[in-house]
C-alpha cells in the first residue's frame, strides 16, 4: 500500500478483533490512542486546524478512554484508574465510580502502559476540553470565562518519560497555592516572541487581542531544549522560582480536578 | 437496450455484458498538465455542469475558475459529440490574510454552483473558505465604432477637429468572454465554508460552515439570515459538525444538512426562522458487528445530493453511497458499496490521514444512476434499476480518442486474476474526489489532481 507518513506495523491489522478483553485489542486500542493523541497535537500546532477533523479525532480518543474504562484490567497493577470524565457532568460520577482507585505501580517497561494511559487518560478530558475550547476562541475570537491553554506539553506524557510520573507525584502541595495570575507574573517577554513566531502568532499584529491570544496559547516556557514545547524533570526542583518553569497542563489539571493529586506519602 | 454483446476480438468471441444504463464509456478528453509534478495551485478542488449542460466549470486551489464550454457538433462527424473547449478563466478568489486573528485565509475554491440562466449572460457563486462571490459571465462579440468624443484608440478628440456628429455603429468583433464579479458576499461565516446552494426561488441561496447555515438573497451582500446554529455553549461539548447542505431542487422552503456522525437533517424554513430542530432526521442504526475504533470517522458524511425529482436523497460516507426516501427516516432504501475492500485497512487510512478524505456524489439526469470516486484515480457508478456496478479509470493510458474505458476490478481475495489490481498497490495519493454528470446526456467530468478528464458514452 503506498501510503503517506510512517509505517507501523499492527498485528494482524486485518483481523476484525471486536473482543475487549484480548491483548490484541488492548494493543490495537493503544495504537489507535497514540496516533490519535499524535495527530491532534500535530494539527493543534497548525494556525488554523480544521474543525471536522478535529472533532472526529477528539471523538475517537474519547471512545478510545472510554472503552478502556469500560475493558477489565490487563492485570491487577496495571488498572486503570480515575478514568476520564466525559464531558457532560452527568456522566461524571459514573465514570468515575466505575474505576478503581489509583495504582502504585512500579515503572516496570510492561506496565508502563498503563501508567501512562492513566496520565493520557486521566488529562484526556482535559485535553479534550482545552482543545475544543481554543479552537473556540482561535476562530471565534469571543474571549472565554476561563481561559484554557491546549495541552502542548501533553505529547510528552504519551510516551515513557521518567519526568511525566515523577512530576505527577512532586506537584501537590505547590499547585495547591498557585493561581493562574501568580503564574504569569515571571513572563520573560523575550522568549514570549520566539515562542509566538514559532505558534503562528504575530505579535504585532491585532494588538490587544493578540496579546489575549497569547495568554491563551502560552507554552510552558522553559529552557530551551530540543522540543520548544517539551518539558523535563528540571524545573520542578526549582518550583519555587518562575512561573515560567511551571508547566500549564499541571495548572489546568489542578483546577479542573482538585484533590485529585494525593500527597505524596 | 439491457443484455449482452458479442464480439469477437483477438483471442476470440468475447461476451460484454452491458452496464450502467446501458453505456460503454469512452474516453473523450482530458484537461490539464501532463507533469508528474502537479503544483499544488492546480488541484481541482470542485466541478460543475451548468443547469444545460452547455457549460462546466472547475475550481482550483489556487483560487482560478476555469469554465469550459461544449462546442458544437460538428456536421461533417456526427458521430461525435463536440468538444468542450476553455470558454473562460479567472481568478476567482485571492489569499487573504485574516489580521485579527493571524492567520491565512486559503484561496481555494471549495464549491461552485450556477444560477439558471435567465438573460445571455451566465452567473455563478464560487466559495472559499470565508467569501462567496457571484460572477458575471458575459460574451462581447461586437464593438461600437465611431464615436464622436473618442478616436478609435480611445484617445480624446481634440474638440476642434470635431466637425460633424455621427452615430457610432455596432460592428462584430472577436468574440471575448467576461467575468465581473458582481456581489461578493463577506464576513458572514466564523468557521470554513463546506457548501453552497442555490435556491428553487432563484432568490436566495445558503452557505453552511461546520457550524452554521446562512441563507441570503442574492441582490443583497450585507446581511445574511442564520438558519442553522449548531454551536454548544459551550465548546468543550462539540461532538458533531455540519458536514455539508442542500437546497430542495423543488421545494424552496426546505433543506437539508449533514454531519460528521453520519446523520441528516431535513429542515423546513416555514416552521420557524431558526431552524435548530429538525423536521426530519435520517439515521441509519449502526451495525453492531461491524463497530470499530474508526465507526464513527467512517459514518461522517462528505456529501449530500437531492435527486432531480426531489424524492430521494444521496448521502456519501467514507465506504458507501446511501439513497435515501425523503419519506423515510429510519435507513436508507439502497446502500451501494463504493470500496469495501478498505474496511480492514481502516487503521492504515486513520494514519496516514486518507480516512478524511471527502468524496462526493452525484446523480445522472434521470436519477437512474450515481456515480462518486474512489483512489486510484478509479471512479464508481451503480445503476440503481439494474443493480450493476462498474468500476472505471481515469487515466492517461487509457487516452486515446474515443478508447472504450476497461472496467477495473480491485482484487479482495488471496487469488488476484489477471487485470486486476491488489488493494495494497492502490495509489492513496490518486484521489477522485470531485466528479460531475451532464444534466441531459451521458457525459462526465472526472477530476483527477490536476486534470479533468470528459468521458462520453459510444454513440453508434
Amino acid at each position: 500500500m503506498i501510503l503517506k507518513g510512517q509505517k507501523r506495523k499492527l498485528p494482524s491489522e486485518d483481523v476484525e478483533v471486536p473482543d475487549q478483553s484480548s491483548p490484541l485489542w488492548e494493543s490495537q486500542r493503544q495504537f489507535v490512542f497514540s496516533v490519535s493523541l499524535n495527530k491532534y497535537q500535530r494539527s493543534q500546532e497548525l494556525p488554523e486546524p480544521s474543525l471536522r477533523r478535529s472533532v472526529l479525532i477528539a471523538n475517537t480518543l474519547r471512545q478510545i478512554s472510554l472503552e478502556a474504562c469500560r475493558s477489565p484490567p490487563l492485570d491487577q497493577q496495571a488498572s486503570e484508574p480515575s478514568c476520564s470524565s466525559t464531558l457532560s457532568p452527568q456522566n461524571n460520577a459514573a465514570n468515575r465510580s466505575c474505576c478503581s482507585g489509583e495504582p502504585s505501580v512500579p515503572m516496570t517497561e510492561d506496565e508502563d502502559w498503563g501508567l501512562m494511559a492513566t496520565d493520557s487518560d486521566f488529562s484526556l478530558s482535559a485535553a479534550i476540553s482545552s482543545i475544543l475550547t481554543a479552537l473556540d476562541s482561535t476562530v471565534d475570537g469571543s474571549p472565554q470565562a476561563a481561559p484554557r491553554t491546549p495541552l502542548r506539553s501533553l505529547e510528552n506524557l504519551s510516551g515513557p518519560s521518567e519526568g511525566g510520573v515523577a512530576m505527577e507525584a512532586g506537584r501537590t502541595s505547590y499547585m495547591d497555592d498557585v493561581t493562574m495570575e501568580d503564574l504569569f507574573q515571571d513572563i520573560d517577554s523575550s522568549q514570549l516572541e520566539k515562542d509566538m513566531g514559532v505558534l503562528g502568532l504575530r505579535s504585532g499584529a491585532g494588538g490587544c487581542s493578540a496579546g489575549n491570544d497569547v495568554i491563551r496559547y502560552l507554552p510552558p516556557l522553559t529552557p530551551p531544549s530540543s522540543h520548544p514545547f517539551s518539558f523535563s524533570a528540571e524545573p520542578l526542583q526549582h518550583c519555587s522560582c518562575t512561573a515560567a518553569a511551571v508547566p500549564q497542563v499541571l495548572v489546568f489539571l489542578t483546577r479542573c480536578y482538585p484533590g485529585t493529586f494525593e500527597p505524596r506519602g | 437496450m439491457a443484455g449482452k454483446i458479442v464480439f469477437e476480438g483477438r483471442k476470440g468471441i468475447h461476451l460484454l455484458f452491458l452496464v450502467c444504463v446501458c453505456v460503454m464509456w469512452c474516453f473523450s478528453q482530458v484537461k490539464g498538465a501532463i507533469d508528474e509534478d502537479v503544483a499544488e495551485a492546480d488541484i481541482i478542488s470542485t466541478v460543475e455542469f451548468n443547469y444545460s449542460g452547455e457549460l462546466l466549470a472547475t475550481g482550483d486551489k489556487g483560487g482560478r475558475v476555469v469554465i469550459f464550454q461544449h462546442e458544437q457538433e460538428s456536421k461533417n462527424r456526427p458521430h461525435l459529440r463536440g468538444e468542450y473547449n476553455v470558454y473562460s478563466t479567472f481568478q476567482s478568489h485571492e489569499p487573504e490574510f485574516d489580521y485579527l486573528k493571524s492567520l491565512e485565509i486559503e484561496e481555494k475554491i471549495n464549491k461552485i454552483r450556477w444560477l439558471p440562466q435567465q438573460n445571455a449572460a451566465h452567473f455563478l457563486l464560487s466559495t472559499n473558505d470565508k467569501t462567496i462571490k457571484l460572477w458575471k459571465i458575459s460574451e462581447r462579440d461586437k464593438r461600437a465604432e465611431g464615436y464622436n468624443l473618442k478616436d478609435e484608440d480611445g484617445r480624446l478628440r481634440d474638440p476642434f477637429r470635431i466637425t460633424s456628429l455621427r452615430v457610432p455603429v455596432l460592428m462584430p468583433m472577436d468574440l471575448m468572454v467576461e467575468a465581473s464579479p458582481r456581489r461578493i458576499f463577506a464576513n458572514a461565516h466564523t468557521y470554513h465554508i463546506n457548501s453552497i446552494s442555490v435556491n428553487s426561488d432563484h432568490e436566495t441561496y445558503l452557505s453552511a460552515d461546520d457550524l452554521r447555515i446562512n441563507l441570503w438573497h442574492l441582490e443583497i451582500t450585507d446581511r445574511s439570515f442564520n438558519i442553522v446554529d449548531i454551536k454548544p455553549a459551550n465548546m468543550e461539548e462539540l461532538t458533531e459538525v455540519i458536514t455539508a447542505a442542500e437546497c430542495h431542487p423543488h421545494q424552496c422552503n426546505v433543506f437539508v444538512y449533514s454531519s460528521s456522525k453520519g446523520t441528516i437533517r431535513l429542515c423546513d424554513m416555514r416552521a420557524a426562522a431558526l431552524c435548530d430542530r429538525h423536521s426530519k432526521f435520517f439515521e441509519e442504526p449502526e451495525d453492531p458487528s461491524s463497530r470499530s475504533f474508526f465507526s464513527e470517522i467512517i459514518s461522517s458524511i462528505s456529501d449530500v445530493k437531492f435527486s432531480h425529482s426531489g424524492r430521494y436523497m444521496m448521502t456519501r460516507d467514507y465506504l458507501s453511497v446511501k439513497v435515501w426516501d425523503l419519506n423515510m427516516e429510519n435507513r436508507p432504501v439502497e446502500t451501494y458499496q463504493v470500496h469495501e475492500y478498505l474496511r480492514s485497512k481502516l487503521c492504515s487510512l486513520y494514519e496516514n490521514d486518507c480516512i478524511f478524505d471527502k468524496f462526493e456524489c452525484c446523480w445522472n439526469g434521470s436519477d437512474s444512476a450515481i456515480m462518486t470516486g474512489s483512489y486510484n484515480n478509479f471512479f464508481r457508478m451503480f445503476d440503481r434499476n439494474t443493480r450493476r456496478d462498474i468500476t472505471l479509470e481515469a487515466s492517461r493510458e487509457s487516452s486515446k480518442p474515443r478508447a472504450t474505458l476497461k472496467p477495473r476490478k480491485v482484487s479482495t481475495g488471496g487469488k488476484r486474476k489477471k487485470d486486476e489490481i491488489s488493494v495494497d498497490s492502490l495509489d492513496f495519493n490518486k484521489k477522485i474526489l470531485h466528479t460531475a454528470w451532464h444534466p441531459k446526456e451521458n457525459v462526465i467530468a472526472v477530476a483527477a489532481t490536476n486534470n479533468l478528464y470528459i468521458f462520453q458514452d459510444k454513440i453508434n
